[in-house]
């Protein structure tokens, strides 16, 4: 069966979210360009079994997430410490005036295990509901739940984010006193 | 014009999470998130994408034999 005109159409105009997607996994840019090539050949090869009408965009993430991981086991894991080079040394400032950095929040999220990344991303980014992020990531609801909840509270922890629970002065005085002692 | 005032007194007494979404636009984290990947999404793509495509068009009808 040949690849559909819309088919086609509907795989390039994917390419700008499986890109992001890719890069959120493999916090590598070029990586993440090959990741999404590789995607793209194997969405082409597969796309018979693809069905109409069903949501293209979570098919072509579960294909991109099953190459990531599938890579990574023939690499021997090196894939996560890529070009992450100084962030876990720079030490995260207490947000200013309330505002996080955006560069301090990509370092936060590199520090993350993949599995809370995917998770985090598929959820509060990619705007997968629950159920769509689990059957992507072939596991329960409940695991991706539980999952953006770690991520969610470690994040927290890295970006010194306090003052979302609880209102007030709290947030204040976290970010003045809060800076752990070298 | 409704009467806004119930909507108000509700929003004063849960600032957060109004919406019940950890990640939601009250949350710091599903803000920064959502910039993150935002600016992700609207990079431009390389034409090697579009390229590969047609190359995967071309190579479509040779592939027929197996």
């Amino acid at each position: 069966m040949a690849v559909s005109q819309a088919f086609k159409t509907d795989l390039l105009g994917s390419i700008p979210s499986l890109r992001a997607f890719a890069v959120s996994l493999t916090q590598n840019a070029d990586k993440a360009d090959d990741l999404v090539q590789e995607t793209l050949v194997k969405a082409w090869d597969k796309h018979a079994s693809f069905q109409p009408g069903t949501n293209l965009k979570a098919w072509l993430f579960t294909i991109l997430r099953n190459e990531f991981y599938s890579q990574m086991r023939k690499r021997g894991r090196e894939v996560q410490d890529s070009d992450g080079i100084m962030t876990a040394k720079l030490a995260v400032h207490p947000a200013q005036h309330g505002q996080l950095d955006l560069k301090d929040f990509r370092g936060a999220l590199e520090q993350l295990p993949e599995d809370q990344r995917e998770a985090i991303i598929l959820i509060g980014a990619s705007g997968f509901s629950y159920e769509e992020a689990a059957e992507i990531c072939g596991c329960a609801v409940g695991t991706i739940k539980s999952r953006v909840s770690r991520a969610r509270a470690k994040l927290q922890e890295i970006l010194q984010i306090t003052g979302e629970d609880e209102y007030g002065p709290d947030a204040i005085s976290t970010q003045v006193m809060g800076k752990p002692a070298a | 014009m409704k009467d806004m005032m119930k909507t108000s007194t509700a929003g004063a007494r849960t600032r957060r999470d109004v919406s019940g979404d950890p990640l939601g636009p009250n949350s710091e984290i599903g803000r920064k998130l959502k910039q993150y990947y935002d600016e992700l999404v609207s990079d431009d793509v390389p034409d090697r994408f579009a390229q590969l495509l047609v190359q995967l068009e071309q190579a479509e009808p040779a592939r027929k034999k197996d």
